[in-house]
Order: C-alpha cells, then structure tokens, then sequence
C-alpha cells in the first residue's frame, strides 16, 4: 500500500466554474497545510480527496485506495469539515458513538473510542450535553473527535483551529504534531499563516485553483529566484559590514536595522551570500546571528500570489 | 448481505428516526394523518347524540311505532289522523311563523313541530291550521352506509392526499433536507455504502410513514365504529367480513407508504424543489385511469385501487374529476398487485440507488 496522498493532473469545474484546475501533487505523511484565500481550492481539494465530489479530469489516490471505495476508504480516513454535521437532539457522545455504530464497531468498542476521542479533544466534561448547544469551538472539538476516533492514518481538517481558544489551540497543534509524528497525514486548510509556519511539514500554496508552490517552507523560498532572499546579520559593527556587502554584485540591498544593532540584507545568491559570511567571520566581525527573514509562509505567499493575501 | 450492513442499516434507522418521528417541520404530517380520524369521531359523536335522542322519544311515545308506521303520513294530513295512526307526540314544540300575504303584509301563523321516531329513523312534521305542511324524514346510518362512505375517505383523501403528501414530506426530506441543513456529509464521511445509506434512510422514512398511517387507519376505523353497538360491530366483524376490510385497509395504507416513499425517496436525490416532482406524480397518478395500459402499470395507485376493499361506483351525478379518480377500469388480481407495486418500488429505488452512487455534495464557501 502507497504511503501518500496522490493527485495525478486533477481539475473539477463547477459547471462553467473553476474549483481546481491541473492538480499534481504527491503528499507524504507529516502535516501538510493548504494555504490559500477564500475560493483558491482548499476546500475542493480536500472534497476530491474524500470523495464528497469527484474530479471531471484525473485521478485521486489515498493511500493507493480511490475515493470511489467509501468502504475501504473511511476506515483509513477521517475528515473534519467546516460544517456541522451532527443529527439533531445527540449529545456529544452520542455523535461521536453513533458515527462508530456506522463503522459496524459494537457498542462496547464505540464506547471505549468515543470516550478516548473525546479524551483527546478535551470535551469529556461536556460530552453529555447537546451538541447543538455548544460554542463554535466545542462544535469544533467534536467534529475533530468524530474524525480521528476511529485512529484514521489520513486526517483531513478543514480550518480545524478555527474557534478555539488559545489553550485549545495549542494543544489541538500539540496533538496534530503527535499524530503526524506516529506516521499519520495530517491535512489541514487554515487562513492564518503564522499558524501554519508554526506546525507544518509542508505546505501547498493554492490560488484561483492552482497549486502555485508546494514541498517544505524553506525549499519553497529557496525556488523563488526574482525576489531577493532577505536576512538579518546581528554583529557588532554594521556600518562596516555594511561597505562589505555593497561590493558584492549579487547583493542588491543593505539596510541598517531599526536598533542599529544589525543588518538587512537581500542577496539573489544566497549560497554566495553565506559563503562570504564565513570570510566576513574569519575576518574578525564578531557576528552575533545570521537568519533568513522572509522565508516563512508569509513572505512566501506574499512573493507568490501578491496581492491575494490570507488573513496574517 | 452480510452482517456489517445489518449493523449499519440498524444504526442509519436508529440514527434517522428521530428526524422522521419527531421533526417539528413534520407537525403537519401527523395532522394530515389525523384529520380524517377526527372527521369520523365527530361524525360518530354526532350520531351516538342522535341516537340518545331518538331513544328517549321511543320512550315517551305512547305506542311502539314502527318504519312503516313513520311513513304512512303524507302531506295534507290532518292532525287527528296522525294522532290516530302515530298517537301523541312525544316531543312536540310550537313555532310561529311569518307569511307573507302580499307585497307589504305578513300573518303569523302558529306552526307545531311533532316529532316521532322507532329507535332508528325520525319523523319530524311541521302542522299547520290543523293539517300536516312538512314532512322531515331521518335515517340512522347503518354500518354498511358507513362502510361505503369510508371507502370513499379513504380512497378519495387518505390515500391520494393524506399518504401521497405525507410520504413527499418524510422520504424527500431524506436526503435533500441533510443536503439543505448542509449534514449530509455525517453518512457520506464513513465507510458505508451509498446503496447501504439509501436503503437504511429508506427503512427509517417508511417506518415512520407506516406507523404514523396506519395508526390513523386504526383509528379511523375505531371512530367509525364508535356509534354502533358492541352486537352491531361484533357482527360486522365476524359476518361482515369487518376484520378482512380493516386488515386489507391497513394493508393498502402500507403498500401506499412503500410505494410513494420509493418514488420521493428518489425525488428527493433529482430535485430541489419538492413542488415539481409532486405535482408532477400527482397528476401522473391522478390521469391514470386514461394512460396506456402500459404505462398504466408504472402507477402506485393503479395497483392500490385494486386492493381497496370498497369499489366506488361510479354515479352519473358525480362530477367528472371524482369519476375519473374512482373509475378503475381494468382491476387485477390481488397478488398482481401487490406483486406488481413492490416491483414499480423496487425499479424505483434501484434507479435511485444509481443516482446516490454518483452523488455529489458542494456546500462549502470555497
């Protein structure tokens, strides 16, 4: 069986409407975000990959499994949407316990993973009370429990953090990172990217339904050659080291910091640039910190898609 | 089947059954299920006063009279005769009446209501100067009378009403009401079957619609036989065939819930608007009697009309719409119809499992 996620040229139109469009993609396991505005496909790609809609050209692979195989395919996954799917009058438990009862669980194995999911999302003080009643982010918390109580090994979360208050927020990233870690993919749509710099292994970058980038934060940066890689020097001495880096051709600014305590530096070689940096060290500056400072999903997208910014 | 979609059917059914019993958008179907048992309660409380009332008259009357002796009076009559033939009345009122005697003027005339009655009918004369001016005759109603009228509730509201648009409302809310509350994804995120989903909603949706009819064809049969004596009933029961009209009446109740759940079961996953597909299968339903013995055959109440213990005669006097929905011109044998609903059902729902197989869910924002 296939570890990864595949999406081999896949496109879905809405009638005459572009959901995505010329999809490849290959997602290993580790937490992946989708990152994107309102429209640029997030949503749609995570419904290919679950079924829920089907692509009108190319093929979806889950682990070597299609989405057209709801029996085998569920007991792999678990998908958290945005929307709340509870029938009407269950409690907490019951929504989680009833959705098991559907994966031919008995009541005795519903019950121990009910309460264990419920464990895991930190609801079990108000598991008995109804689901309708609850704030947007115990609904949130329940949906993810519903998704993961029967220890799927793809996740896939749309906006999962959404809701929650910072505590929860930091331990649902705490259990994502867990789950990522015990070999499980872990998907997630988010619109706030400081979030999603914090707990992905990858991203994919979306925009008007294309893949505009995709792979790890770093390599991503590293592809884009027309903007210039901007790093920050802490040294002692920044206006020198300032008249060493105007020789340099592939340097094309130098700024001062705000604190004078350093130096902003963008180069369009970077490897050219750190290797000048051994030299400049050899020389005897005493260089406190050297860190690339717009390689985060922030820059990234900015550089990538421009104006169409997510929520920072 | 195997053992696991028994257990997922089992957990669909359990799942859906409070939506379907207890939807507060459902209110209406229990009322639509019920007004014909209300109708056939007030009808029966209204003749149980009746029958108090004729039985107190017998009691009062000097002699026992019989139907022949009731009428026996005509018009023209003096009041002495009738006293001689029916003896005092025993409810006896006096009236005055205005007549008009020209263009400005009126008389009172004083007029005396006599009322007679055998226990079962009702004599009621209007006396005037002496002689009898009108006569008022009133049957009690025999089961059998209400038998017929029955038939007629029945076939004419029950089930062209009642049942069709009872079944619109739970079975095509099955799925296009999930699609609505934007749910539907509960069912289609887990490993069951799309074939699976549709049967186990299917189960949920007829289980409803035949607890809730057929509970209002009992009880519309008990209303009914609420104004007749216990020997009455237990004689219409054991001789009158009265159990085998009540068993094939709760009989057709469900195969009608079978049926109609299967077509807007499948309606419901072919269209948005509840108000198409309705009309349209109300129409279809109602033009079969002039549809082509072929097609005639993909009806439900082709096959339930002949299953209706009561045959609706057809009167000249009635107006054609009534005619054409009563008129069964090609009756079949009972087995054919049942055989031949469940297949129409059957087809139905294999049609509809094709389309489940290749539904898509978009409700997202993206």
């Amino acid at each position: 069986m296939s570890d990864r996620i595949v999406f081999d040229n896949v496109s879905k139109f809405y009638g005459d409407v572009l959901g995505v469009n010329r999809v490849n993609l290959s997602i290993p396991p580790g937490i992946t975000s989708l990152v994107g505005p309102n429209g640029s496909g997030k949503t749609t790609l995570m419904n290919l990959m679950t079924g829920l809609i089907r692509p009108s050209r190319g093929h979806v692979s889950i682990l070597g499994l299609t989405p057209d195989q709801p029996e085998q395919l569920f007991h792999l996954v678990g998908y958290s949407t945005q929307y709340d799917s509870f029938p009407k009058g269950l409690t907490g438990y019951q929504c989680v316990s009833s959705y098991l009862r559907l994966y031919g669980f008995d009541r005795a194995q519903s019950e121990q993973l009910t309460w264990a999911a419920i464990d895991r999302v930190g609801l079990r003080d108000a598991a008995h009370r109804k689901a309708a009643g609850y704030s947007k982010g115990m609904r949130q918390r329940i949906r993810l429990a519903q998704s993961l109580a029967h220890n799927p090994r793809v996740l896939v979360l749309d906006e999962p953090l959404n809701g929650l208050d910072p505590l929860v927020r930091a331990e649902t990233i705490a259990l994502f990172r867990a789950l990522a870690k015990g070999g499980c993919h872990v998907i997630l749509s988010s619109h706030v990217l400081h979030e999603v710099d914090i707990i992905s292994d990858q991203v994919i970058l979306m925009s008007a339904g294309y893949v505009a980038a995709e792979g790890n934060i770093q390599s991503v940066r590293s592809e884009i050659e027309d903007h210039p890689m901007q790093i920050l020097i802490r040294c002692d001495r920044p206006g020198e080291l300032a008249s060493r880096f105007f020789a340099e051709d592939h340097v094309v600014e130098v700024r001062l910091h705000n604190d004078r305590r350093g130096l902003l530096v963008k180069t369009k070689a970077p490897d050219r640039f750190y290797l000048l940096m051994n030299r400049i060290a050899l020389d005897g500056f005493a260089v406190e910190s050297v860190a690339p400072c717009d390689d985060d999903v922030n820059s990234v997208y900015e550089y990538l898609i421009g104006a169409e910014e997510p929520t920072r | 089947m195997n053992s696991l979609f028994w257990t997922q059917i089992s957990a669909i059914v359990r799942i859906e059954m409070k939506k379907t019993f207890f939807a507060k958008r459902g209110l209406w179907i229990y009322l639509l299920a019920l007004a014909p048992v209300a109708l056939f309660f007030t009808h029966s409380m209204v003749e149980i006063h009746e029958h108090g009332a004729r039985r107190q008259m017998v009691q009062k009357s000097a002699r026992q009279l019989t139907e022949r002796d009731l009428f026996s009076i005509g018009i023209g009559m003096s009041r002495e005769d009738v006293i001689a033939r029916l003896g005092e009345p025993p409810v006896s009122r006096t009236r005055n009446r205005r007549m008009r005697t020209g263009r400005h003027s009126s008389i009172i005339v004083p007029t005396e209501i006599m009322s007679y009655s055998d226990g079962n009918n009702e004599l009621v004369l209007a006396v005037q100067n002496g002689a009898v001016t009108g006569i008022q005759k009133a049957s009690g109603i025999s089961l059998g009378q209400d038998s017929y009228v029955f038939a007629g509730v029945f076939q004419f509201f029950f089930l062209r009403l009642a049942i069709f648009f009872g079944c619109l409302g739970i079975f095509m809310n099955l799925f296009r009401g999930e699609m609505l509350d934007k749910s539907l994804h509960f069912y289609l995120l887990t490993p069951v079957r799309r074939e699976i989903l549709m049967i186990g909603k299917y189960l949920a949706g007829l289980l409803a619609a035949t607890v809730i009819f057929s509970t209002s064809t009992a009880l519309q049969f008990i209303a009914l036989l609420l104004q007749f004596d216990a020997a009455v009933i237990a004689q219409y029961m054991d001789q009158n065939h009265g159990l085998a009209q009540m068993a094939a009446y709760l009989g057709v109740t469900v195969l009608a819930c079978i049926g109609y759940g299967s077509i807007f079961l499948a309606a419901g996953l072919l269209f948005r608007n509840p108000i198409v597909p309705a009309a349209a299968v109300l129409i279809w339903e109602a033009a079969n009697p002039v549809l082509p013995a072929l097609l005639k055959k993909f009806s439900i109440i082709y096959y339930l009309k002949s299953l209706c213990p009561f045959e609706i005669t057809l009167d000249p006097g009635m107006p054609p719409l009534f005619a054409l929905l009563a008129s069964n011109p090609e009756p079949i044998s009972r087995y054919i119809a049942i055989f031949g609903l469940l297949a129409v059902s059957i087809l139905v729902l294999l049609a509809a499992s094709k389309r489940v197989r290749r539904l898509e869910i978009n409700y997202s924002a993206d």
